[in-house]
């Protein structure tokens, strides 16, 4: 089987959208790793060793992309001809990069607090807005309406990076 | 296939004699390195003709150039620690600077690169070729036990290992001449080693301390598969610690001077780990060095320990955190090293995980034994359902950017083999040269995390600032180990990519070791040559000497004898000087030459025992 010619989602028997059936995507996964793995080609000669590192590396590749909700959108507006990180926040409203700042200014102030409390809870909401926007882009996604899609994924890549840098926030209060 | 199965009842199954092919596990250890081999399942971990199995890792170089590895170098150590090399481990694939503790042996900085290089009396040594003697011995047992040359090894290193420590790893392989089927993360091969393959679904924490490094993974067993989901740890953290806070307890409770000689270090370290290890087993024991001596508690110890301990357990806790993983979630936890035998160990990581801690297979033997199994099944000896083990990437890959800051371009705990292609654009006109800082670690800042390699690439085509894009790709193979290609995307030209490794050996440096050694043994070879050669040619020359004086006036006339006194003067000569075929070249010639003397004397002796025959027979 060639996997050059496929998109992520047919490596793994899926349709190409922003659902993803969680069972198929990891069980297909094994499958493909498993007849791919460098470690099955132990004694071949070196060319074919190279040809099955690349295999296997785009296998990874392609399951991290489709597992990640942010990745599987920009993917998905990549196949629409759409490049995600074209101009990328500079077009998104005023009120939500405003909102942004004033999120950060918290977390800073919490982290200054060293208030738990006070960053779960932040995290909590964050989360919440976020999966709110994941639903978003998918009705603009099945809408075809790409341009729209386009700007809530570039607004999730804010709240994606917000959610890592209240965990970091919160480990480094943890003293990990 | 399906119809070569088919057998009557009571038949044998068809068997495929295929050959089978001699593989090994080796576990290079920090404090102690061990080579197992394995069977259709059956492990035998193979020891020396004492029933040693484990061989410290410990190089002995001595003046005349003889190598000793293993017991018999920590033995010359005790009195020679300058020349004893231990713990080499630590070195492989750091830097000088890296060094902040103290070694019994000396290191200088190498010229052109931060690589430490080990000053012994019998010359400088890097660690890569002091890893190499140890795994030479290895894999000598191995061949030993399997009867020839060996076909394949599966080598561990800690999870933990960067891409320098791996690649050091693999250079030293090279340098021993043992082809490497895969490096393989410790702890995987410890879970192998407990079968957990066989189970259906496991989440397991495999807690290794050693002697010199702390992994602690945590890895998903689903149907065949052994994913590592996470890890975490500390490369200079383990026993070696431990024995340093007794050291330091008796420093401070003997009121000794800190500043100890090489030797007396050595010796109150063995007393300080003895003390270790008796406590594993005992409440207290009794320490004693040079003149002074007290009692050390187990409470004692432990309040010594606690700090150490409690870091690995903030590894635990941030692994867990990686993974977002809750502990309740945990249903093994699988020690290994030595060190967990220590009774306080065993019992955080039982508190902190809330689970039954595995300590059946002997916590030494437990990595070489995975190892050994998974090395029979790459080498091509299949014996029935294979376990397919994915590794990660234990810390991010990233590029240096403006202003000393890091760009991560492969997060840690990606699962590899894993290809990233990043994009760049020259940033002057005709520039055709860029060079690229790849760097690991989690830190934004450079300085924080560590130099891999800088590369340099070269025949980018000449265009105007900016229009050049050039598409760089990080591949990072099944051993956690990187190659950088790159391409210009506009005209599709592939720029060469020169590597300089921060801490490692080039590749040309290898093959220099490599060619040097072989030259070394080429020239081990002449010289014993020589030496057998001139040894026979004393013999022919004294034999023929012998032979003259007996015999000579008798059965040779003048003119014979002066022409045998010259071959003798001639091969003389010859010995004294290099010329192994020259000398073997005279003898032959004398020897040619004292055929017909040889010859008479035969008959003369026949003639002479016949006669002592007739006389005794008369008497
Ligand atoms: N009974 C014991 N109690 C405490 N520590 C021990 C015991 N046995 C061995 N060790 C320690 O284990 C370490 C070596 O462990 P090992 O797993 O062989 O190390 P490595 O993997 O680093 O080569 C040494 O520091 C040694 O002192
Ligand atoms: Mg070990």
């Amino acid at each position: 089987m060639s996997l050059t010619n496929r998109n992520y989602f047919e490596f793994f028997s899926l349709p190409k959208s922003f659902q993803v059936d969680a069972d198929t995507l990891e069980r297909e996964y094994k499958k493909l790793q498993t007849e791919y793995h460098p470690d099955k080609f132990a004694d071949a000669s070196d060319s074919e060793r190279v040809q099955v590192l690349q295999h296997a590396s785009l296998i990874n590749d392609a399951y991290d992309t489709v597992k990640s909700p942010l990745k599987r959108a920009a993917y998905l507006l990549r196949l629409e001809n759409i490049d995600p990180e074209e101009h990328n926040q500079s077009h998104l409203q005023e009120a939500f990069l405003l909102k942004q700042i004033e999120l950060r200014e918290d977390l800073e102030m919490l982290t200054a607090k060293k208030d738990l409390d006070g960053l779960e809870k932040m995290k909590g909401s964050v989360t919440s807005d976020r999966n709110t926007m994941l639903q978003n882009f998918e009705v603009c996604y099945l809408a075809s309406e790409l341009i729209e899609a386009k700007s809530l994924y570039n607004s999730l890549q804010f709240l994606f990076k917000l959610v890592d840098e209240i965990e970091a926030a919160e480990e480094k209060l943890l003293d990990y | 296939m399906a119809l070569l199965s088919i057998s009557e009842p009571g038949e044998s199954k068809p068997t495929v004699h295929a050959i089978r092919k001699r593989a090994v596990g080796i576990d290079l250890g920090t404090t102690n390195s061990l080579v197992a081999t394995a069977d259709a399942g059956k492990v035998q971990t193979l020891c020396d003709h004492k029933g040693h199995c484990l061989v410290p890792s410990v190089v002995h170089y001595s003046n005349d150039g003889t190598v000793m590895v293993g017991d018999k170098a920590v033995e010359k150590g005790s009195s020679d620690s300058r020349n004893s090399i231990s713990s080499v481990k630590r070195l492989m694939g750091r830097g000088f600077n890296d060094v902040d503790y103290d070694l019994a042996y000396e290191i200088t900085e190498n010229a052109d690169g931060g690589m430490p290089i080990i000053e012994t009396s019998a010359g400088s040594k890097n660690p890569v070729e002091v890893s190499a003697e140890i795994l030479k011995v290895l894999a000598n047992r191995g061949e030993e036990e399997l009867g020839g040359e060996l076909d394949g090894a599966v080598i561990t290193v800690p999870a933990y290992f960067d891409e320098s420590q791996r690649q050091a790893t693999k250079d030293a392989a090279r340098l021993a001449g043992i082809k490497v089927l895969r490096l393989l993360s410790e702890p995987t091969a410890a879970a192998v080693a407990y079968g957990l393959d066989r189970k259906q679904e496991e989440t397991v924490i495999i807690y290794d301390l050693g002697g010199g490094t702390f992994d602690v993974s945590l890895m998903r067993l689903e149907q065949g598969i052994f994913r590592v989901l996470a890890t975490g740890g500390d490369t200079a953290l383990g026993g070696d610690d431990f024995d340093r806070a007794i050291i330091n307890w008796i420093i401070s409770e003997s009121g000794l001077d800190e500043k100890l000689s090489y030797d007396r270090r050595n010796a109150i370290t063995a007393v300080a780990r003895d003390a270790k290890h008796a406590l594993s087993l005992d409440e207290k024991t009794e320490v004693s060095f040079e003149n002074w001596s007290a009692t050390l508690t187990r409470d004692t110890f432990n309040n010594l320990i606690d700090q150490l301990v409690e870091s690995t357990i903030k590894a635990c806790r941030r692994v867990m955190r990686d993974a977002r993983m809750d502990i309740s979630a945990i249903t093994d936890v699988v020690m290994v090293g030595g060190s967990t035998r220590m009774p306080r160990v065993r019992e955080r990581v039982a508190e902190f995980f809330q689970a039954e801690v595995h300590t059946e297979i002997d916590p030494d033997q437990v990595v070489a034994v995975g190892a050994a199994l998974q090395a029979d099944v790459l080498a091509g000896n299949k014996y029935g359902d294979e376990v397919l083990l994915l590794d990660v990437i234990p810390l991010s890959l990233g590029i240096e950017t403006m202003g000393g800051l890091i760009e991560k371009i492969i997060p840690r705990n990606t699962t590899i083999p894993v290809s990233r292609a990043q994009q760049f654009t020259t940033y002057k006109d005709g520039q055709t040269v860029m060079s690229l800082h790849v760097l690991q670690g989690e830190r934004e800042l450079i300085s924080d995390c560590r130099s891999l390699a800088k590369f340099e690439l070269k025949g980018i085509p000449p265009m105007v600032a900016g229009a050049a894009i050039i598409e760089v790709t990080f591949q990072v193979d099944a051993d956690g180990l990187m190659e950088v290609q790159a391409r210009e995307l506009s005209t599709g030209v592939a720029s060469s990519v020169v590597i300089k490794p921060s801490y490692g050996l080039e590749d040309k440096d290898i093959e220099k070791m490599i060619t040097d050694s072989f030259t070394s043994a080429a020239a081990d070879k002449d010289a014993r040559a020589l030496q057998e050669n001139r040894v026979e040619a004393e013999r022919i020359i004294e034999a023929l000497e012998n032979a003259l004086v007996e015999d000579g006036n008798e059965l040779l006339d003048d003119n014979e004898i002066e022409l045998l006194n010259e071959g003798i003067t001639k091969l003389r000569e010859m010995i004294t000087k290099q010329d192994a075929d020259a000398i073997r070249t005279g003898a032959e010639a004398l020897n040619k030459a004292s055929l017909v003397f040889a010859g008479r004397r035969m008959d003369s002796q026949i003639k002479s025992a016949l006669k002592g025959h007739t006389i005794e027979e008369y008497d």
